[in-house]
């Protein structure tokens, strides 16, 4: 049964991570200029990966509120460079090549292993590169990954109800872009997070899935 | 001087990879809910990594109504739909990015001149950073790019319609410095190539300007 939505942009990662065999059970793709109310129907959480349409999200942003205050999580990725989160987001290089350079510093010196997501990862599993920095983030919220230089990475509340949860890091879309081969880890515990179900066995890209009509 | 569109997705940034110059005028095509726009006037449509290919296949007939009428098609990103006319991209993680190489094929136009193909394949030291997946290409269409396992990773077909279709398998191109490399040299290269395929796109303007019909 899909429980999660999905918020997708027309993008091939994303549709690469929700059509995989692995996932398209839990996932449901939310055309992001079809997104309303009825979207969200039988759904418990809600996936914004990275490269999303943030004008499109913001002038949406209160199904996104009223789905929070009915107890329901919320996953955000990236770069959520609008103004519809009460946080800033501030851009930043992305190094995709410390590990190769520099394997013992990575770009995430402090992560709460306490969480549910991040129970279990190694240091390398959690972070893989990052996409800017949070400089500031809402009132009750608390920072669950951080920069050596302290600035945050991912954070979490409960202040609008349900749990909302937004981080730098781009699981989905590295997932579905398939390049980084160690992502299953962090994925599939923030799978289970979000919908209770656990998912094991390979990534696989049916071919058939390339070349549909609209 | 040509006339091009980008198709934007909404993305941050995007405005730095395709700034206007005194060879070329790009305008940004803004994704919204019923996305039509006018194409008349442009010589070049520009599908850049990121686009949105839901909206895109809403508008595959106009896209090869804009090919039949002589004009130009880049796309670098991942086409998961069939709105480009004669070739497909398939995504694939068959095969290890650690074993992926590129060769030259078939360059009638020379686009590689002056581009050190190992700076596609290599980013600190790294292989298979640039592309992703393969083309499936049209039979009639020139593979100027192939990779170990002969899969085709840049395409140009002047057979499928009357224009020029100049394709990459979601490999990043673009006119500035914001390409998607910590790496100066391989960004370089990335530069040389997009210039050179453009510069075949105004070399056949100029042409089909300067050709006197009887």
């Amino acid at each position: 049964m899909k429980t999660i939505g999905l918020l997708f942009n027309g993008v091939w990662s994303q549709y690469t991570f929700a059509t995989a065999p692995k996932y398209k059970h839990l996932i449901k793709l939310i055309y992001i200029h079809d997104f309303d109310e009825a979207s969200l129907e039988g759904l418990e959480a809600l996936l914004i990966p990275f490269q999303s349409n943030q004008k499109a999200i913001a002038e949406r942003k209160d199904l996104i509120y009223k789905f929070l205050g009915q107890g329901k999580k919320v996953f955000i990725e990236g770069d959520s460079s609008m103004d519809w989160l009460d946080a800033k987001w501030e851009d930043r290089p992305t190094n995709n090549y410390w590990w190769v350079e520099n394997p013992n510093n990575p770009p995430i010196s402090e992560t709460d292993f306490s969480h549910p997501i991040y129970q279990g990862l190694s240091a390398r599993h959690s972070c893989w590169h990052t996409h800017g920095a949070y400089t500031t983030i809402p009132e009750e919220a608390k920072a669950i990954q951080k920069e050596p230089n302290g600035e945050v990475i991912s954070w979490e509340t409960n202040q609008y109800g349900g749990t909302l949860f937004a981080t730098t890091l781009d699981p989905i879309v590295e997932h579905g872009v398939q390049q980084i081969t160690h992502l299953a880890h962090y994925v599939d515990q923030l799978i289970y997070w979000l919908s209770g179900d656990k998912v094991s066995g390979q990534f696989e890209v049916p071919k058939e899935n390339y070349g549909i009509p609209v | 001087m040509i006339q091009a569109a980008v198709i934007s997705n909404g993305l941050d940034g995007i405005q730095n990879y395709f700034v206007s110059n005194e060879k070329i005028t790009y305008t940004l095509l803004e994704v919204g809910k019923d996305f039509d726009p006018d194409l008349e006037g442009f010589d070049l449509l520009i599908a850049p990594n990121g686009s949105d290919h839901i909206a895109m296949a809403k508008l595959k007939g106009k896209v090869a109504q804009f090919l039949d009428e002589g004009k130009a098609l880049f796309c670098f990103d991942g086409w998961f739909t069939n709105w480009i006319p004669g070739n497909q991209w398939i995504m694939s993680n068959e095969k290890k990015t650690i074993d992926i190489r590129y060769f030259i094929k078939t360059d009638a136009y020379a686009i590689f001149d002056g581009v050190d193909v190992d700076k596609l394949i290599y980013n600190h030291n790294i292989s298979g950073w640039w592309a992703c997946g393969y083309i499936d290409a049209s039979a009639h269409a020139d593979v100027v790019l192939e990779d170990t396992w002969q899969r085709p990773i840049i395409v140009l077909d002047e057979k499928t319609t009357n224009g020029t279709i100049i394709l990459t398998a979601s490999g990043p191109l673009g006119d500035s410095g914001a390409i998607p490399s910590g790496n100066e040299t391989s960004f370089t290269a990335l530069s040389k190539l997009y210039q050179n395929m453009l510069n075949l796109i105004i070399k056949k303007k100029n042409h089909e300007n300067n050709r006197i019909t009887i």
